[in-house]
């Protein structure tokens, strides 16, 4: 019988309450010693192979003949009023099909709380028209045809004149820049104690830039209305969010809007809900009866497709002699956009990372002049521990302390915060594991000391959830052949999801990897997941999918006693073992899939499961440590890199090949935030000019550090039945405090402003020179 | 955004192209850089004329050029990826006597290889390379009406400038986007360019000139005139070249400074050489006051010691005027060239 039941579940640094209903039977979970043979192998992508073919679809993909294509007219000002639209001229072009803006608004007006076309227009990029035209050249020329009459507003276009004393209001009506005053604190002790305890204490202040997303598939829909019924082509991390926000916004049943995402282009946060070109494409496909496309362009991408937010840290930590800290203090001003509320939990890392008696942290959010920052791969975690490892290892300087002793010193068993042990910390195999890996004990002996390129070494630490939990729902559907198709309400967000998935099910089905196909990315036929953030995905559903394969298999097991003449034994008196069950007293007596299924005919058996919840009073957290060495050329300001190494902590390693690509490809972007990416405005204009992949910098090929990947790779068996934590946002963590602590090492100055380029090393050494 | 209709034209032969050209027919070459500003409305010619199908462009060749030397002719379509790999300018060929070794085309090889990705450069022609538009953000920027583009003001001179110039800069700030040109200029390259009137050769240190009140081009190439050969003068025995360019990224990136340095050595001494700079200002620049201190009195000439290439570190920034965020640039162009010439010993 299904029961109520409350559990703790954190994302993105919150820990929420969640009443969950709780319908499975108890399972066993695979244990730490369990004999595995699917799950815990290398296992390449199951859709590899249409990837990299050009075989899979995009949403980008989805066109036909009679498609039409949505563009938007959208602001050149950071700030202003929309005094007089004319679109006449548009509308009489052949191939318009439509145009909507605030004086012709489309038949629903409003999304998320606010007309889809505003009079004020707070930051450049900011929608005033959508058009439909056959095609794009049509619609561009159209949409140059719009006359448009602005009244150019006062603009604050980032954090430090949003916060200044006689700051323009980034949105008319409101009386301050901050998005809550108050802000969002957390205090343990006192300050005053910490204070009093300390015999050292370091101050510093650290700022970071907007970063952003940079998707290789832009946002965007494509809508195709038949009938009643919506189908959305959606690049999203979450089809059952797009689902439920288009039927809020539409005012439709949910039953009649399907939503298709089997590929996404990447997303790191950036992509949840539907959004306002999503509904736009909606309505327009209504309006029209023809599909209708709404996708960003790359230069749109950059204007209205969110960022990380900037910051400004002030961390204070006092500590003992002997490194024991007495204090931790983290203060944070996030820079968010016109319409950005809260800022992400920078202050995390502070709250969790180390044993304090005292620790307070406060976090205030600025609007400004620009479009809302959105999540972004572990939001406030990447900010929050360039931070605070910075000062750790400052504070370490100032001890005369190896800045990984001093992290030893510290280490705690108990999450600080909320005053739980956690389901596991292997924290301290990580910091063993990429010393031995990095040589950090004997780094002194490499170091460079004369020449122009100066060698140093850093750490840091890296503390995220990952735990996932409820709810998350799967199918499982065993054909009469002994195959089986699994099925599940969320997407791949690239991080390997559909095979993970397969591999768990053709483990506890006892099934090779290629009898068992995987079906997400589609919310039709699918039961409830949940999207794909705050590494939730893997730890959320796969523990679902053996819940669904045990409820499958006791069905299977119940014709299969019956066949081998004991129709009284137990379901769970049998296994499975490569598409045959097995009577587990003998097991001699066995029979295959295949047989019973023609036994019974075309019966098919479906299981279903649901993850059930977390465990009580223990907090479920996933650990790790990158070990950086860099080289600076003290003459040009050059940072190289030159090897990463990596451990995480992530419980049982589901697939180590696509693990190993994650922890890759989150070093190499965080490689990008630590030495070239910002996006730059222009203070007179208010105007971006970052908003092409030319003066935005991503990292190439030719920058990449070699990374040496490693996993302490045990099962976390209070965590869930699976052992397994997330890995999508652990990886883009600490390495940029790792990179920063490095350069310090190398050329013994800290540069706290990212991202750290030639111009800041070369200011940098200068300030050090003259200050001698 | 979707590029703006054009008319397309094959030339075959250059007086055919030449015939076509005017202020709405450009010349189309790898179109890196054309096709790129026709997207972005930066500009929008009402034809283009393909030099592509013009086989003598596509010619690269080591001719007779003085009596005892032989000079490299480099058609203007040759893509970067072919010159690259074409044995003189890898060092495997002789030019002239006694230059054949791997080090007398270094300057133009090593700024070939850090130019752009391999992709752009096995579209990018030279011709092409030497006359892109400036990359700055705010003549990018199609919403900017900077003074580069017509408009009344250099947004850089006030604004974020930290790319910017800090040699000779006004009206305009915009670095030159092209690493070959400073390496050629090194080389004392010269134009063979086409025109209506006939062709005319021009070296490439008059070439370029930084935009002033009356100009917002920074070449003397007319709208109806063509660059058809580069034309490479045999480096003479002794020659050394070393280009050291400095970007934020590994790859694909403009210079924040660069030196191309070709020198005729005699053991340690130099005995000649021509130094150009990079990334610093509105053209390639070139650097005479550093060429002076290098080859030192030419009674008197010395080898390339600690204290002459202090001197020369000393003399490449005499002149500089930095902005409000380029400062840097001066340590860095120092930098540089101390790696330049570290190479060159």
């Amino acid at each position: 019988m299904p029961t109520i039941k409350k559990t703790k579940v954190e994302y993105e640094g919150r820990v929420e309450e969640r009443e969950v209903i709780v319908e499975e039977e108890y399972i066993e979970p695979w244990g730490a010693d369990a004999e595995l043979t699917v799950v815990g192998r290398p296992t390449p992508r199951v859709d590899g192979v249409p990837r990299v073919t050009g075989r899979a679809r995009y949403t980008h993909d989805a066109r036909w003949p009679d498609l039409l294509v949505g563009r938007f007219l959208r602001s050149p000002h950071p700030h202003a009023r929309l005094v007089r639209i004319d679109s006449r001229r548009a509308e009489a072009m052949p191939g318009v099909w439509l145009v909507w803006h605030r004086d012709q608004p489309p038949p629903v007006e409003r999304f998320e709380g606010r007309p889809l076309f505003t009079e004020e227009l707070p930051y450049e990029g900011a929608e005033v028209a959508f058009l439909v035209a056959e095609n794009e050249r049509i619609a561009e020329d159209a949409l140059a045809a719009i006359e448009v009459e602005y009244e150019e507003l006062a603009f604050a276009h980032d954090l430090d004149d949003a916060m200044a004393e006689d700051a323009p209001p980034t949105l008319l009506d409101d009386e301050s820049n901050l998005v809550d005053p108050e802000g969002d604190t957390y205090e343990r002790g006192s300050v005053e104690q910490g204070l009093q305890d300390a015999d050292v204490v370091v101050d510093l202040t650290f700022t970071t830039p907007r970063a952003a997303h940079c998707c290789l598939e832009t946002h965007g829909s494509v809508a195709r209305w038949e009938g009643d019924h919506l189908t959305v082509w959606h690049s999203t991390q979450g089809i059952n969010r797009c689902k439920g926000s288009l039927a809020d916004a539409l005012d439709m049943p949910m039953d009649e809007i399907r939503v298709i995402c089997e590929y996404v282009g990447g997303g790191f946060g950036s992509k949840f809900a539907a959004e306002n070109y999503t509904v736009l494409a909606a309505l327009a496909s209504k309006a029209t009866q023809h599909p209708v496309s709404a996708l960003l362009d790359r230069r749109e991408e950059h204007l209205v497709g969110g960022y990380r937010p900037s910051s400004r840290q002030r961390v204070r930590l006092g500590a003992k002699r002997d490194g024991t800290l007495t204090l931790i203090e983290h203060e944070a001003w996030i820079g968010t956009g016109a319409y950005g509320e809260s800022g992400p939990i920078v202050g995390g890392p502070a709250k969790d990372l180390y044993a304090s008696p005292n620790a307070r942290t406060a976090t205030w959010t600025v609007r400004a002049n620009t479009d809302a920052h959105r999540a972004f791969r572990a939001p406030g975690y990447v900010e929050g521990t360039f931070a605070l490892e910075g000062a750790m290892d400052a504070l370490a300087e100032e001890l005369d302390m190896d800045p990984l002793d001093l992290r030893l010193k510290n280490y705690t068993e108990q999450s600080p915060s909320r005053d739980t042990p956690y389901t596991d910390k292997r924290l301290r195999e990580a910091y063993e594991i990429g010393a031995e890996r990095m040589g950090w004990r004997s780094r002194e002996e490499r170091r460079a000391t004369s020449g122009v390129w100066k060698r140093g070494w850093g750490m840091a630490t890296q503390i995220w959830g990952g735990g996932g939990g409820p709810p998350a729902k799967a199918i499982v559907k065993l054909e009469s052949d002994g195959t089986a198709e699994v099925l599940l309400g969320v997407q791949d967000l690239g991080t390997g999801t559909k095979t993970v998935l397969a591999q768990v099910a053709a483990e506890e089905l006892g099934l090779p990897l290629d009898r068992v196909r995987v079906v997400i990315g589609d919310t039709q036929g699918t039961p409830y997941g949940p999207g794909s953030g705050g590494s939730v995905t893997l730890a959320s559903t796969t523990p679902a999918v053996r819940n669904a394969v045990h409820d499958a298999l006791r069905q299977l097991f119940g014709i299969a006693a019956y066949m081998l003449d004991m129709p009284d034994e137990a379901p769970d008196q049998f296994y499975t073992e490569q598409g045959e069950i097995v009577y587990r007293p003998d097991p001699t007596k066995r029979i295959s899939f295949v047989q019973v299924a023609a036994k019974v005919g075309n019966y098919m058996f479906v299981g279903t499961g649901a993850r059930g919840p977390n465990p009580d009073d223990a907090a479920i957290n996933t650990f790790g440590a990158h070990f950086a060495e860099v080289e600076v050329n003290t003459r040009t300001g050059q940072v190289r890199v030159n090897k990463v190494v990596a451990v995480h902590d992530i419980g049982r390693v589901v697939n180590p090949l696509t693990a190993t690509s994650q922890v890759i490809g989150g070093v190499n972007m965080a490689l990008g935030y630590v030495l070239m990416e910002e996006r730059v405005f222009n203070a007179r204009t208010g105007l971006q000019l970052t908003a092409n992949l030319e003066d935005y910098r991503l990292v190439t090929i030719a920058d990449a550090p070699v990374v040496d990947v490693a996993f302490v790779d045990v099962a976390d068996i209070q965590a869930n039945s699976v052992g397994s934590k997330g890995l999508g946002e652990p990886p883009i963590i600490p390495l940029a405090a790792a990179v920063a602590n490095a350069v310090a090492d190398a050329i013994g100055v800290r540069i706290t402003a990212l991202p750290i380029t030639p111009d800041r090393v070369l200011n940098a050494l200068r300030a050090e020179r003259e200050e001698q | 955004m979707a590029i703006k209709p054009f008319a397309h034209g094959n030339a075959v032969t250059v007086a055919e192209a030449v015939e076509a050209l005017s202020a709405s027919c450009r010349p189309l070459a790898g179109g890196t850089d054309l096709l790129a500003m026709m997207k972005a409305d930066l500009t929008a010619p009402e034809s283009l004329v393909n030099l592509k199908t013009i086989p003598e462009l596509h010619e690269i060749g080591v001719v007779p050029d003085a009596e005892t030397t032989k000079g490299l002719r480099i058609g203007a379509m040759v893509t970067l990826s072919q010159l690259a790999a074409h044995p003189a300018v890898q060092g495997r060929q002789e030019l002239g006597r006694g230059s054949l070794t791997r080090s007398s085309m270094a300057v133009l090889h090593q700024a070939i290889l850090r130019t752009a990705s391999p992709q752009l450069r096995h579209m990018a022609t030279l011709g092409g390379n030497l006359l892109q538009e400036p990359r700055c953000w705010y003549y990018r920027n199609e919403l900017i009406p900077c003074w580069r583009k017509g408009g009344r003001l250099c947004y850089a001179y006030r604004g974020e400038n930290k790319r910017h110039v800090i040699l000779g800069g006004g009206p305009c700030y915009a670095v030159h986007p092209s690493d070959p040109a400073v390496a050629l200029l090194a080389m004392d390259a010269s134009l063979r360019i086409v025109g209506p009137a006939g062709e005319r050769t021009m070296s490439l240190a008059e070439f370029y000139h930084p935009p002033d009140r009356e100009t917002r081009t920074v070449t003397h190439l007319a709208i109806d005139e063509l660059i058809t050969e580069i034309r490479v003068p045999a480096p003479q025995a002794g020659t050394r070249g070393v280009y050291v360019k400095v970007a934020e990224r590994a790859a694909w990136d403009f210079a924040l400074a660069a030196v191309a340095i070709q020198a005729v050595m005699e053991g340690d001494t130099i005995r000649s050489c021509r130094v150009a700079l990079g990334g610093v200002a509105t053209i390639p620049w070139r650097a005479s006051q550093v060429e002076e201190v290098l080859m030192g009195q030419a009674s008197s000439p010395a080898p390339l010691s600690t204290a002459v290439i202090d001197r020369a570190v000393e003399a490449v920034v005499e002149d500089i005027r930095p902005l409000e965020h380029n400062g840097y640039k001066a340590d860095l162009l120092q930098g540089v060239l101390r790696e330049a010439l570290d190479q060159l010993r």
